[in-house]
């Protein structure tokens, strides 16, 4: 017989009933294994053999050496035997002087199988865990971490759901980040042993989700532990992908009607809708209480879903309490607080959401917005609003690291950001452009006039200038404008323009201020 | 042969009778200092072959607790009501006596007989043993043997019976009745039955066993103390635990932490009965394993086992008469003490058991 059975491999079997080292340490593997009432039964071992017992220690200590001499002349180099609480202090000194390793079993007979299992019968070991995989199926799982730990727990063995990066799920065990790292992604089936753990993987076969290995692991488990446990992967898997996509088409629909639910939200503003209440209150929203929103939105397309499932994995991380939707061509998410949060804690949290955009941005190009701290109900929607708004500006704002709050932004800054983009300026120019050929008093005074709510007194006030001298470069303004300004829309626009192009020779100087702030 | 001892040789004699108890037998202090007044100095001692075979014979020993002798001093001549009470029985006189028990402080007894018994250099165990039924009269079914003892009070009690267990079981009786220690005199033989049916030469074995302790000067080493006393020095180290047998509140066993690493273990009841090294037994009963104190080298009672002591432990062959045939080691072994395990398969690759005895 060629094969082995090493002290680790037997202590990582699950069926071993119950063995645990008393005394003494293994060298050698051993390539025997004889099972015997007593030690008057056993024979002279040629190989270096593992001795199971079925009767317990002896009472007095001399006899209990005795037992432990007798099996090593016998050229046995461990024992295990039910009951070590009766074995004495001597008893365990002289079999680390001997050389012989002591194990105690709640069950020799179990363990005999289990040996038998790692030494002969290795088909009934990896039917064993078959079987254990079969049933851990039976049973109803909530989602795919329940799968992992019905498998875990049946099978006896730790469980790890991977990819080349990082553990995605595991369970009954923490898997090594050695023993991960030794893993091959490459092939099918890929067993590894290193010092700190073994694990027996294969690959997920999974339309979704590509490069994820479902890989049992354990300590001190031997080549044909894992081997059986490669088996017992391979049975496992399609049950693993088939959860993965289950969860993943459950996830989508949830996502589906949160995104639904906050855009009825959003846009019922103040109104009140005990129906709509119902759904929140049924998802977990809280509108009571204080909220901070926040908007995370592709400054190129993504895929909402994936950005929402990323970034929900990021923020389950921090404290606190977050929801999060996706909603048109990003998401939007909240921080709820019962009472009024003191600023530091607001801050916290928005440096917080800043480094979760950070690594949101390693993996999507997005921009991020913070809205401000609001209460209630329409709060909430304020700060929806406000985020939203922040999101839109700092999709632009490459030198704010996409990450604009709107609490930092005026006004002013507000509206200057609707107008000082690409678009608009020239725009503006073009519009004001017969007006910007001219003296620039004419600019100046529209400005103003417009500034003063169309009042000529007012405008002829503040500017230090005759009345008429005012309504005639207005009425001079319309005429080379070409533009009737008593249409609020063109009222409008032409405010607008004025204040772009007013602002854009010191845009550079602005925008620098800005992104210190 | 006969021989005369000394005053000054008594010491000697003790303390030789205290190694050959392994262990049990009691301490022979209170005999010495009783015979030390004694007016017969010198002594004579006679072999059984310097007496007619047909001489009358008793032995005599203290039976129960020897340490009780410390306590309850015996009368001037404990075993002469006895010695009349078995003229009774026999008819006859007693003119000689042995020791019952050549060992511990029993080796002496015979001697409180001497002015008006000759002491024969015989005794009926060659060591200590525990029960009446080892006598080696009774193990070899010497006919027409009684046993008297004492039960206090000054009255005797006849036990005269072919049943060598009814005699341990009856003495045993009469011991508790007298107050956990008695005379015991066991009379009906004769000097010639001394011959076949007795370990002969106890006296001068006891004397050169006595004698190596002495030295001029430096004590000698442990293993010339060995060499001196004819053992094998078993195993030097210092004493870990002493448990009592689980199954066996009587028995014990004592770990010693050898000097050389190895785990000793002495495993004694009244007596030491066997020694083992590393699980593996070295020695067993009738081998007289004997402990000493390694720096005072004082020989140790049973109860001399404590914990911390550093003692050495010798294994002197057991009195030839004992390995002579199955029988007799059938009553001295391990298993005649309840010990299993002690004296099963021999030979190479089992417990030695009996194998290592001479």
């Amino acid at each position: 017989m060629t094969s082995e059975l090493d002290l680790d491999a037997l202590l990582a079997h699950p069926g071993s009933g119950g063995v645990r080292v008393v005394a003494g340490s293994s060298a050698a593997p051993w390539t025997r294994v004889d099972v015997e009432e007593s030690v008057a039964d056993l024979s002279r071992s040629v190989a270096s053999a593992l001795a199971i017992l079925t009767t317990s220690w002896p009472p007095a200590s001399w006899q209990q050496d005795a037992l432990i001499r007798r099996a090593r002349d016998l050229g046995y180099r461990a024992i295990a035997l039910p009951g070590a609480d009766a074995l004495r202090a001597g008893g365990r000194y002289l079999a680390e002087r001997l050389g012989v390793v002591l194990l105690e079993t709640d069950d020799p007979i179990r363990l005999a199988k289990a040996c038998w299992e790692l030494l002969e019968g290795r088909d009934a070991l990896t039917l064993g865990y078959v079987r254990h995989v079969a049933q851990s199926i039976e049973y109803h799982a909530t989602g795919l971490a329940d799968l992992l730990r019905h498998l875990s727990a049946s099978v006896g063995h730790g469980i790890a759901l991977v990819d080349a990066e990082r553990v995605i799920l595991q369970a009954g065990g923490t898997l090594p980040r050695a023993v991960h790292d030794a893993i091959d992604f490459g092939p099918w089936l890929d067993t590894v042993s290193v010092e700190e753990g073994a694990a027996s993987s294969v690959l997920v076969d999974s339309p979704s989700r590509a490069g994820l290995r479902l890989a049992f692991f354990g300590d001190g488990l031997n080549a044909a532990q894992l081997g059986a446990l490669a088996v017992a992967a391979e049975v496992a898997m399609p049950a693993v992908a088939a959860r993965i996509l289950i969860d993943e088409v459950a996830d989508v629909n949830d996502a589906a009607g949160a995104s639904g639910l906050l855009r009825d939200f959003v846009e019922q503003r103040d109104g009140r809708d005990a129906e709509l209440e119902q759904r929140m209150f049924d998802r977990g929203w809280r509108t009571t209480g204080f909220h901070v929103a926040f908007r995370i939105i592709g400054r190129t397309r993504v895929d909402t879903f994936q950005l929402l499932r990323f970034v929900t994995r990021e923020l389950a991380a921090l404290p606190g309490r977050f929801h999060v939707a996706t909603s048109g061509r990003g998401i939007t998410g909240w921080a709820s607080f019962t009472s009024p949060p003191p600023p530091g804690v607001v801050e916290d949290l928005v440096a917080s959401l800043r480094v979760v955009h950070a690594s949101t941005r390693r993996a999507f190009n997005v921009a991020t917005g913070v809205g401000a701290l609001h209460s209630g109900s329409p709060g909430l929607v304020a700060s929806i609003d406000g985020a939203t708004d922040a999101a839109r500006i700092a999709a632009t704002r490459s030198s704010a690291g996409w990450f604009v709050r709107i609490d930092t932004l005026g006004l002013e800054q507000l509206l200057l950001s609707w107008t000082e983009n690409d678009t608009f300026i020239p725009a503006a120019a073009s519009l004001l452009g017969p007006l910007l050929d001219g003296p620039p008093d004419l600019l100046d005074t529209l400005t103003a006039y417009l500034d003063h709510e169309s009042g000529i007194a007012a405008t002829a006030e503040a500017m230090g200038l005759h009345r008429n001298t005012v309504s005639t470069r207005i009425a001079r303004s319309q005429e080379i404008l070409g533009l009737d300004l008593s249409d609020a829309e063109v009222r409008l626009a032409v405010h607008l323009a004025c204040r772009a192009v007013r602002r854009a020779p010191d845009r550079t100087t602005t925008r620098r201020h800005r992104s210190t702030s | 042969m006969v021989r005369t001892l000394e005053r000054h040789e008594l010491t000697t004699l003790g303390r030789g009778y205290g190694v050959l108890g392994s262990g049990g037998g009691g301490t022979t202090t209170m005999w010495q200092l009783i015979l030390a007044e004694s007016p017969l100095w010198p002594l004579t001692v006679f072999g059984v072959e310097d007496l007619p075979d047909e001489t009358p014979c008793v032995a005599v020993a203290f039976g129960g607790s020897t340490l009780l002798l410390g306590e309850r001093i015996p009368g001037d001549a404990p075993f002469a009501p006895l010695v009349d009470a078995a003229e009774r029985w026999t008819g006859v006189r007693a003119r000689a006596v042995c020791a019952l028990e050549g060992a511990g402080l029993n080796g002496l007894s015979p001697f409180s007989l001497a002015d008006e018994l000759a002491v024969v250099d015989a005794d009926l165990m060659g060591r200590a043993l525990p029960r009446l039924d080892q006598l080696t009269l009774f193990v070899d079914r010497v006919p027409g043997t009684v046993t008297i003892c004492s039960t206090g009070a000054d009255g005797v009690v006849v036990i005269d019976t072919a049943r060598a267990a009814d005699v341990e079981k009856l003495a045993r009786s009469a011991i508790v009745q007298a107050g956990g220690m008695s005379a015991v005199l066991v009379a009906g033989f004769t000097v010639g039955d001394l011959r076949e049916h007795a370990v002969t030469g106890g006296l001068d074995r006891a004397m050169r066993l006595g004698r190596a302790f002495e030295h001029d000067g430096a004590a000698p080493s442990l293993p010339e103390l060995a060499d001196a006393l004819a053992a094998r020095l078993l195993g030097v180290g210092r004493v870990m635990t002493v448990e009592t047998t689980p199954d066996d509140p009587f028995a014990s066993t004592i770990e010693i932490r050898a000097d050389d690493g190895a785990l000793l273990r002495v495993i004694a009841r009244s007596e030491t009965l066997a020694f083992m090294r590393d699980g593996q037994v070295e020695s067993v009963t009738p081998e007289i394993i004997v402990t000493v104190d390694s720096l005072s080298r004082s020989v140790l009672q049973v109860d001399g086992f404590t914990i911390g002591r550093h003692v050495a432990i010798l294994a002197l062959p057991a009195p030839e008469w004992w390995t002579q045939t199955p029988e007799r080691l059938a009553t001295v072994s391990p298993a005649a003490y309840g010990l299993s395990g002690l004296d099963g398969p021999c030979g190479s690759d089992g417990l030695p058991g009996m194998g290592g005895t001479p």
